[in-house]
This record gives structure tokens, C-alpha cells and sequence, in this order.
């Protein structure tokens, strides 16, 4: 029987601004924050002022961890955390 | 005008009277716009100097510290220095040229992705494509700078901005300033006045976010009125008031065995701008592990990301901490803390005549002149800094925390004296760290800038030395510097006067010798490479399990 955290997948629904540097910084964050993407898909608004991304994760981290770090970014104007998990991935 | 001649006159809007850089192609025509102008450029010899000095200025005065550096090695150097400010939350704008946009993407010579290299480091990084947003974007980088947690910016200009056209529009500043509002918190201030009250063993653990917040004032204020004893981290020496009586020092990995036993034993830990740093929990499932949690801080991804708090507040400790104050009883901890701090005191009765670092820097701290700033760098070294020397303001001592990056320290110490020429500015280093950015030396010959270097010289990397030591087997892989330069004819070749010592009854005069002479100055410090920091607080272990019965002259 494992003593491994039990892993969780999160999704996040994130404004941002209109640039790439936006989904650079996104990446990186969640790279580096230990989350590991399980998925990731964006759009751009229909004005083009800003970006409309759909960010799964999954990690056995509180996904508080991470949405502190994304909120903080410059080019992030909302974030929203679905509380829908898939469940544990890991016995 | 320019946008080159735009950014300087945004420096000039911004308060900006000097920066330190490094010039090169794709930044000259802003090395342009700056010759003859107001603001004072200093000319590092390394870009990486040019950053560390900019963090220097920027900690001793408060104000934004701004570099300058050219586009790939120029902005490549830069990035040591950008960690460290965001690793230490200092207000840094650095701004880099950029290859035209004609040539962009093509591998250009002396193109790299500065933006994508940076982003990591700063809290952002902006690319100005149009002159006509380069104001604006300066503006938001210095904003972006001070505001919150302070941190690293960086702008990446490409040249054909920088020669672009563009006309000055002034910015009408809003002077109106709002008042620090905390009447959302008001439950949460509540929970902690009642956690306050209930506590018989409360504990102030006050971090660097304190004085960035301008709230040493109401942080003593506040452990007056309490009664609460108090503990610092690396970057907050120096926020509680040398007469009171229930500050126990530093906390950690290298702190002070009266701290670190009674955070172990606290029932109630107040967080003020501290992050729970590993160097300063040792073990995070062991530190303080009886203790509730009240932690207040700006940064909401701090709070609850390492220790789960009782009573999370994010908000202005400027404003909070005179709500949050209330009188308790404690007398019964304050003469248990007051006893371990008795019980647990330095010594300085080190036998022979070989120069014991602890008790020269304790002897450095009572010389040297009121409100000194002592930079310092990484090692041995920065550890008896800070367990033996008293500072009257964090401004005063500048260390690299978070980034631990050796070959801060001489560019700090730099940038520090050009903040704040009426006071002595007091580089204490290492062998090893002095050699990092060593090249700065040049820019105090060049400007005649009056900083008193202190190299304690153990021929060692002593605190990697001390590690191999301890937990490698005695295993001293690459640690040995015993091929050092002679530090006094190094400083010579650059017209700085030094002076070489290694006993003790040499200290007194030396230090004298040091603090006397008009201009920079270099003291030589040898000591034993078998001197090692205690206490010390293994890998792993919890706080109160320090190393501290191997006293070196004991070996």
C-alpha cells in the first residue's frame, strides 16, 4: 500500500491579457510549482483584448498553492477554480 | 525627442538620480541620452555588479534601484541579480536594449530571449514593441516595482525604439494617498486578540516584509504593549530596539539557541512578513509544533503555503499591528526567555592568538560609526554577521537572503554608499565571495567611493568546507582556496590602501586604521580554516536539535 499523497486533477478557467507571455508565465508556474498539465486549451476573447484558457492540472499539492502564484501574475485578470476533481489518481 | 531621451526623462520623473550599468550596442543611444544628463550614471565592470549595486541602493534607501545592461551578455549578466531581488522582494527596474526589430527572431549578434530568459526572475518582464508605449510601461514597471511585495522588473527596449520619435507627456501624479483600511479584517483581528489573550507563550517571528511595510514603529510599539518576546529572520535584523529585553536574535538554521528553543516551545507564533523559510524551520513538520498560527503578510501566496495559520490576515502590517495589540500575562515566559537568553549567550573567551571572526566582528560593530550600512556576502562570514553584529535598522544590513548569492556584497556595499554618503558603508566578506565580483573594485577607484572592505580569509569555501566537515566524511572536495591573491596588493593595484592581520592584539588598532582613513580601505583578516559557524542546526533535524557541544577549539 502506497504512502504517496493522493493526486488530484484540478481545472482552472483564467483571463488574461492578449499576449504569449501570458502562457509562457502560466507553464512556468505551474511547472515549477509542481503541478503537472493534464491539459490545456485557450482561445482569444472575441474583441481580442485578452485570452480565454482552460488549464487542468494535476498534482497532490493543495491547488491553493498554485492559484495563489497565478493570481499574482501580471498578465492574469481572472481566475476561476472549478471544484470538480476526478478523483484520486493514485491508490 | 527620443525614446532614449523619453526613458531618462521618465528616470527624472521617477526621482531617479542614479543608476548603475554597463553600456553596449543595442542600449547606446540610451548611454546616449544619459550623457550629460541629471542622472548620475555609475559605471560597474561586470553587469552583474551593475545589478548588485542597484539592490544595495535600493535596500539601504527604500527607494527603486535601476540598471542598466545591453541586450544577450549584458542582460544575460543581469539575471543573477534579478533572482536575488525577487528572492528578497527588493524594488529593482532594470532596463536592457534589445536588437532592432528588423532583425529580431534571427539570432541576431548579441540577441537572446531576454524577456523569456527573465520571466522566471522578476516579478514581470515587458517588451516595449511601439515607442508610443514606452512611458506608459516604464510608469507600470516602477509602479510594479514598490507595490505588494516589492520586486525585480525588467524592460527590454529594442533599439529602433529607443531612436524612435516621440513626444513627453507628463504624468499628473495623484498625490491623495488612501489610508492603510483594515475594517475588512475586522473578524480575523478579532480571532487574533483572542488567540492574543488566550496564548500564555507567544512568539514574534518578524520577517523583512515588517520594514518594507515602513512599520518598525508600530512592530515595537506592538511588542510593548504585549509584553510578547521576538525573534528575527536573516533580512529583519535590526527591526526590534536594542533595549528590548525579550528579543532573543536570530532564528534558524544558524541562529541563536535561546530563539531557536523558545519558538520550539511557543504556544502562539505571531508570522509578521516571514515566509517560513526553510533556513528558518529546520524540519517543517518539528518547527514549533505546539503553536497556533497567526500570520500577517501582503503576499497571499505566503500565507498558508508552508504552515497552515490559525489566523491568516493579508493586509498592511502598518495598519494591523496597533489593532492587533493586546496585553497579556506572560510573565512567566518572559523570565524563561530571559533565561535562555542569559543562559545561552555568545562567548568570545577563544584561546590562543589567532583572530576569532566573531569576536572581530563584535569588536567591528562597536567601532564603527553610528548607522553604518554592513554588506556582506555569502558563507561563514554572512552567518557571524549576523549572530555577532548589532544593527540599528534592516537598512543597515544587507544580506543576501533568499538567493544566498556569493559576490553580493561589494556591489551592495557600493550602491549602499552612493544611497547614503553621510553614512560609512562596511563590506564584510569572504575569500571566496570577494572574488566573485571582485572587478568591482575598478568602480570604487573610479568614483573614490570611501567603503571599509573587511576579508575574513580562512584560504577556504568554509561554510561548503564546514558542510564536507560535518556531513561529507571530511571529504574537502574543491573547497580549498589556499592559492588566494594577496588581497592588500590586489586592493593596492586599484589605489585602495590596505593592511593585513591575524592576531588579535592587531584587531583593535587595525579596525581604528580602517575607520580613520578618508577613502576605501581593505583589511585583511587571516583566520583559522578550522573556525566553523555554531550553532548549527543539521539537515533534517528540528531547531532545538542544534549542533553546538563542538566548540572548534575543542577539537
Amino acid at each position: 500500500m502506497s504512502n504517496a499523497a493522493k493526486s488530484h486533477q484540478h481545472t482552472l478557467t483564467i483571463h488574461t491579457r492578449h499576449e504569449a507571455v501570458a502562457i509562457e508565465r502560466l507553464l512556468q508556474v505551474t511547472r515549477y510549482r509542481g503541478f503537472t498539465l493534464a491539459g490545456l486549451e485557450l482561445k482569444p476573447l472575441a474583441d481580442l483584448t485578452g485570452l480565454l484558457i482552460t488549464l487542468s492540472v494535476v498534482s497532490d499539492k493543495p491547488i491553493s498553492l498554485l492559484v495563489n502564484q497565478l493570481n499574482k501574475l501580471y498578465d492574469v485578470l481572472d481566475l476561476e477554480l472549478h471544484q470538480a476533481e476526478a478523483g484520486a489518481l493514485r491508490a | 525627442m527620443t525614446g532614449a531621451e523619453l526613458v531618462v526623462k521618465l528616470l527624472t520623473e521617477h526621482g531617479v538620480h542614479s543608476v548603475f550599468g554597463y553600456p553596449g550596442g543595442a542600449i547606446m543611444p540610451i548611454y546616449d541620452a544619459l550623457y550629460q544628463s541629471p542622472v548620475k550614471h555609475y559605471l560597474c565592470r561586470h553587469e552583474q555588479g551593475g545589478g548588485f549595486s542597484a539592490i544595495g541602493y535600493a535596500r539601504a534607501s527604500g527607494q527603486t534601484g535601476v540598471c542598466l545592461a545591453t541586450s544577450g551578455p549584458g542582460a544575460t549578466n543581469l539575471i543573477t541579480a534579478l533572482a536575488d531581488a525577487l528572492l528578497d522582494s527588493v524594488p529593482v527596474v532594470a532596463i536592457t536594449g534589445q536588437v532592432s526589430q528588423a532583425v529580431a527572431g534571427t539570432d541576431a549578434f548579441q540577441e537572446v530571449d531576454v524577456l523569456g530568459l527573465s520571466l522566471t526572475c522578476t516579478k514581470h518582464s515587458f517588451y516595449v514593441r511601439d515607442v508610443a508605449d514606452l512611458a506608459a510601461t516604464l510608469r507600470e514597471a516602477f509602479l510594479l516595482a514598490q507595490s505588494g511585495r516589492p520586486g525585480p522588473v525588467l524592460v527590454d527596449i529594442p533599439k529602433d525604439v529607443q531612436l524612435a520619435p516621440v513626444d513627453y507627456q507628463p504624468l499628473h501624479l495623484t498625490t491623495a494617498t488612501a489610508a492603510p483600511d483594515c475594517s475588512g479584517l475586522a473578524t480575523q483581528i478579532a480571532a487574533a486578540r483572542t488567540l492574543l489573550q488566550q496564548a500564555q507563550k507567544p512568539m514574534a517571528y518578524i520577517g523583512g516584509g515588517v520594514h518594507m511595510a515602513d512599520a518598525l514603529p508600530e512592530l515595537n510599539a506592538f511588542l510593548t504593549a504585549t509584553g510578547m518576546p521576538s525573534v528575527t529572520t536573516l533580512k529583519a535584523m535590526g527591526s526590534v530596539e536594542k533595549a528590548n529585553p525579550l528579543y532573543l536574535g536570530m532564528l534558524g538554521m544558524h541562529g541563536t539557541q535561546a530563539a531557536n528553543i523558545a519558538v520550539q516551545q511557543t504556544d502562539l507564533l505571531v508570522c509578521l512578513g516571514a515566509r517560513f523559510d526553510d533556513r528558518v524551520t529546520g524540519n517543517l513538520k518539528k518547527f514549533a509544533p505546539e503553536a497556533k498560527v497567526i500570520h500577517i503578510d501582503i503576499d497571499p501566496a505566503e500565507i498558508n503555503k508552508l504552515r497552515a495559520a490559525d489566523v491568516a490576515m493579508l493586509g498592511d502590517l502598518k495598519a494591523l499591528l496597533p489593532v492587533m495589540a493586546v496585553a497579556g500575562d506572560y510573565s512567566a515566559w518572559q523570565a524563561h526567555c530571559s533565561a535562555l537568553k542569559q543562559q545561552h549567550g555568545w562567548r568570545y573567551d577563544h584561546p590562543g592568538e589567532r583572530i576569532f571572526a566573531p569576536l572581530l566582528l563584535k569588536q567591528l560593530s562597536e567601532r564603527m560609526p553610528d548607522n553604518s550600512v554592513v554588506s556582506c556576502d555569502v558563507g561563514q562570514h554572512q552567518m557571524w554577521v549576523a549572530q555577532h553584529m548589532r544593527f540599528n535598522s534592516p537598512r543597515n544590513h544587507l544580506s543576501s537572503g533568499g538567493l544566498g548569492t556569493m559576490g553580493f556584497g561589494l556591489p551592495a556595499a557600493i550602491g549602499a554608499k552612493i544611497s547614503r554618503p553621510q553614512d560609512t558603508s562596511v563590506l564584510v566578506t569572504g575569500d571566496g565571495s570577494f572574488m566573485m565580483n571582485v572587478q568591482e573594485l575598478a568602480t570604487i577607484k573610479r568614483f573614490r567611493l570611501p567603503v571599509k572592505i573587511v576579508v575574513i580569509d580562512n584560504q577556504r569555501l568554509g561554510m561548503v568546507k564546514q558542510w564536507q566537515q560535518l556531513f561529507f566524511a571530511g571529504r574537502y572536495s574543491e573547497t580549498d582556496l589556499s592559492d588566494n591573491p594577496d588581497f592588500v596588493s590586489l586592493a593596492a593595484a586599484f589605489a585602495i590602501p590596505g593592511h593585513s592581520i591575524s592576531h588579535k592584539d592587531e584587531v583593535e588598532s587595525a579596525l581604528d586604521a580602517m575607520f580613520s582613513w578618508p577613502g576605501p580601505y581593505l583589511l585583511h583578516v587571516r583566520i583559522d580554516e578550522t573556525d566553523n559557524v555554531w550553532p548549527l542546526v543539521p539537515p533534517g533535524a528540528a531547531n532545538h536539535d542544534m549542533m553546538t557541544d563542538l566548540p572548534q577549539w575543542e577539537e
